[in-house]
């Protein structure tokens, strides 16, 4: 049976989260944490070359293929033995140990998906600053080791303006603002197209978020065992954080009404067993607040994001500004803060119009420029926005064509994958 | 690990998931494909929150293993025996689907431990419907039922338009796979690992496993088979069943490690490739380290960008890429 008939396979492999699924369905089927652990005991480092140890390496290395686990396994199986290291196959968006990528995509297909890979053709995703040399090692994996019939790679940020594609008309040109776990990118796209050289990047993604938490509720003496404060952070910042307007006035209001807006935590100690609680103040809204006001995380100068957005628009063609500042697309895990989109939105606005106004009173006051729309999108699926836009786009049947396949792998080699059409589904 | 689970991982959570969230109304639609071409489709409706529809569609059948009504036979008795009266067959299916199951989710019953492992049942469909005919012969092989096909040999689909052959005897049930992949590579990696996994069987400890063979032409068992069905790449591999293998509970795990012993080695001969190009890549990139110590003036451990793919590398390329 043709490959083409059955659902493509989209998974967005992020650097904290991957979302994989089928293709037409409105959710990944799985969201996991993309990370290994493997169990180093078996793996000898030493390279002598003599047989028997050859040997004896061979039947190690068969025993250490077999025993690892990936996501939420993988972190759980750390945590309760010493034999297993953890391995992060991805930082700040790109592969850097391809034999622990190989090993999480194998689980990914067969099983969590429980897919056979020769049945269905693979929509990948990867960051706009991956290098073609990395996109040839994808290739590679996915039709030598996994036999797939076609595969596509999609820019992130490009997948994640499709997203837009069944809630309006889809328009092509946008900003997205990308904020995942270990990565922030501005990525400007005209026609489908990214703008390579105005891609801005910001130090600080939802990693960062959760430090920061970490550190504010160790700071306030909170009573958390230490080898689960992270996870706690992360937790708390996922269900409490969120955007505020001005930070002295939410000082204010969480001193005046501490009963509304101080909130608790309650766990069970993972050595003990016992139960414990503890408080989650101001963090809710400094959280957020680091990547409006980075000086309060980090002594680094680092630019605020509304300052970088409205940085990548400005060095943008004149031609395509407009359009930009009007369809700013929000992507990622940690663009889900409550009123994230809106003080963005609100931040971006002065300073378009400080310029504005600017530049009039340089003229005078003779020449009155045309308003600057700002459009911040959210949408509710932000969250795996990128994944979602996979979707879309693999399930219109220029998909298909667009894919390069297993027998032109076998023609022309890995050099095939460097370049990816931008195809007609994508307007 | 290896060893494909028999549930659907995807169908479980969505179940449990379900069922934490009764009281939340919300729509569900889903649709996902398994090895060997199963399908899934599930349909939940705002309307109706405790109403789960479960669609599956099973692999095309070749000639010789034909579906009555669509579906493997004994199938409808094996679904009714698992689910009871949480799930209604619907006749006929969901277009496209050879089977569809609507599950009452408040029937399930109440007591947590009962209620999981209904749910894993109910995720292990294909097990349930696609093995019903194998588990049929293996129960009663395991009761020592001379059921009136003794000796007549059986065709059972497993993988589209393919099937494999058991023969029921009063003490034994030889099964027989034909086994076959597309691509060259897996179809050599299969041969030695076939071969291997007949020779491991010969190990001590193992003993009480069921006896396996493997050889390239077809065994005389199924001789009477038209030879269509028959063409094989990787040889043929043989397991004899005894009744000690499917005694008690050791019944359900037979049934599902036959019906996908193919996906199994599929499965096997994939991570066999990884493990092969993780080795290759440790190669290249020693022997890019090799190169670079050999250089005189060049800082020592600095490792190339190219370094960690397997791609044959021409001397060139390490060159200039260590040099940059
Ligand atoms: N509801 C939420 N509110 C705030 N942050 C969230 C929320 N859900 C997930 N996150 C954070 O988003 C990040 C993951 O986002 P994702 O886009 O999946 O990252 P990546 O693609 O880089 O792996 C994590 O840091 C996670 O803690
Ligand atoms: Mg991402």
């Amino acid at each position: 049976m043709d490959p083409a008939s059955r659902p493509a396979v989209v998974i967005d492999n992020g650097t904290g989260y991957t979302k994989m699924g089928f293709a037409g369905n409105v959710e990944p089927c799985f969201i996991l944490p993309t990370v290994v652990a493997v169990n180093e005991s078996f793996l000898n480092p030493s390279r002598s070359s003599s047989k028997a140890n050859w040997l004896a390496q061979h039947s190690a290395g068969v025993m250490a293929d077999l025993d690892f686990f990936v996501g939420d396994e993988a972190l759980a199986k750390s945590r309760s033995s010493n034999t297993y290291n953890l391995t992060y196959p991805i930082e700040h968006g790109q592969v850097d140990n391809w034999d622990a990528m190989e090993r999480y995509w194998q689980q990914c297909i067969f099983n969590y998906l429980r897919c056979d890979p020769e049945d269905h053709y693979f929509l990948l995703t990867e960051s706009p600053l991956t290098a073609p040399e990395s996109r040839e090692y994808t290739g590679e994996i996915m039709f030598e080791t996994f036999n797939v019939p076609g595969l596509y790679i999609a820019v992130n940020s490009v997948l994640a303006l499709a997203a837009g594609y069944t809630t309006s008309k889809c328009e092509m040109t946008g900003v997205v603002v990308d904020v995942g776990d270990g990565a922030t990118h501005i990525v400007p796209v005209a026609d489908g197209y990214v703008i390579g050289s105005s891609i801005k990047s910001v130090p600080i993604a939802g990693k960062d978020v959760t430090l920061f938490v970490q550190q504010l509720m160790r700071e306030r003496g909170e009573n958390v065992p230490p080898e689960d404060s992270f996870e706690v952070a992360r937790k708390v910042k996922e269900m409490h954080c969120y955007t505020c307007s001005d930070i002295v006035k939410e000082f204010n209001k969480h001193d005046k009404e501490p009963a509304k807006y101080i909130k608790q935590w309650r766990g069970i100690k993972p050595k003990t067993g016992a139960p414990y609680s503890c408080d989650i103040g101001y963090e809710r809204f400094l959280g957020p607040e680091v990547f409006f006001t980075p000086e309060i995380y980090s002594n680094d100068s680092i630019t605020p994001l509304p300052d970088v957005i409205d940085k990548c628009i400005q060095s943008a063609p004149i031609d395509t500004r407009r359009a930009l500042y009007k369809n700013i697309v929000l992507s990622g895990g940690s663009t889900m803060f409550k009123d994230f989109g809106r003080r963005l939105q609100r931040d971006l606005k002065k300073i378009v119009d400080a310029r504005v106004l600017a530049s009039e009173a340089r003229h005078g006051g003779e020449i009155k420029s045309h308003p600057v729309e700002v459009n911040v999108v959210s949408h509710p699926i932000q969250r795996f926005a990128v994944w979602f836009g996979g979707s879309v786009l693999a399930s219109t049947p220029e998909f298909f064509a667009a894919c390069h396949t297993k027998a032109e792998y076998e023609e022309y080699g890995a050099s095939i994958c460097r370049t990816n059409p931008v195809f007609k589904g994508m307007y | 690990m290896i060893l494909l689970q028999s549930h659907s991982r995807f169908l479980l959570q969505t179940l449990l998931n379900r069922v934490q969230n009764l009281e939340k109304a919300i729509e569900l639609d889903f649709q996902w494909v398994e090895f060997d071409d199963v399908r899934y489709h599930i349909l939940v409706s705002t309307k109706n929150p405790n109403v789960l529809l479960l669609s599956v569609s099973l692999p095309i059948p070749p000639p010789e293993a034909v579906f009555t009504g669509g579906l493997p036979s004994g199938a409808i008795e094996a679904i009714k025996a698992a689910y009871g009266v949480v799930v209604q067959i619907l006749d006929p299916p969901r277009d496209g689907f050879n089977l569809t199951l609507k599950l009452n989710l408040s029937k399930l019953p109440p007591d947590e431990e009962h209620r999981h492992a209904l749910l894993v049942k109910i995720a292990s469909v294909r097990e349930v419907v696609l093995g019903a005919p194998l588990r049929v012969v293996l129960k009663q092989l395991g009761s020592r039922i001379v059921a009136p096909g003794v000796g007549r040999l059986i065709a059972l689909v497993h993988r589209p338009k393919e099937s494999f052959f058991i023969v029921p005897q009063v003490e034994k049930v030889t099964v027989v796979f034909p086994m076959r992949f597309n691509d060259s590579i897996d179809t050599a990696l299969a041969t030695s690992f076939l071969q291997e996994f007949v020779q491991a069987r010969r190990a001590a400890g193992l003993n009480n496993a069921p006896p396996c063979l493997w050889s390239s032409t077809p065994p005389l068992e199924i001789k009477d088979v038209p030879p269509e069905a028959l063409s094989a790449n990787a040889g043929f591999v043989s397991f004899v069943i005894l009744p000690r293998h499917v005694e008690g509970k050791k019944l359900d795990r037979t049934v599902w490690n036959l019906s996908t012993f193919h996906a199994y080695v599929s499965y096997h001969v994939k991570c066999s490739e990884g493990f092969m190009h993780t080795r290759m890549r440790r190669r290249v990139e020693s022997l890019i380290e090799a190169l670079d110590r050999a250089k005189p003036g060049v800082e020592e451990g600095k490792k190339s960008p190219n370094s960690r793919s397997f791609k044959r590398l021409s001397f060139k390329d390490t060159r200039s890429n260590s040099n940059s």
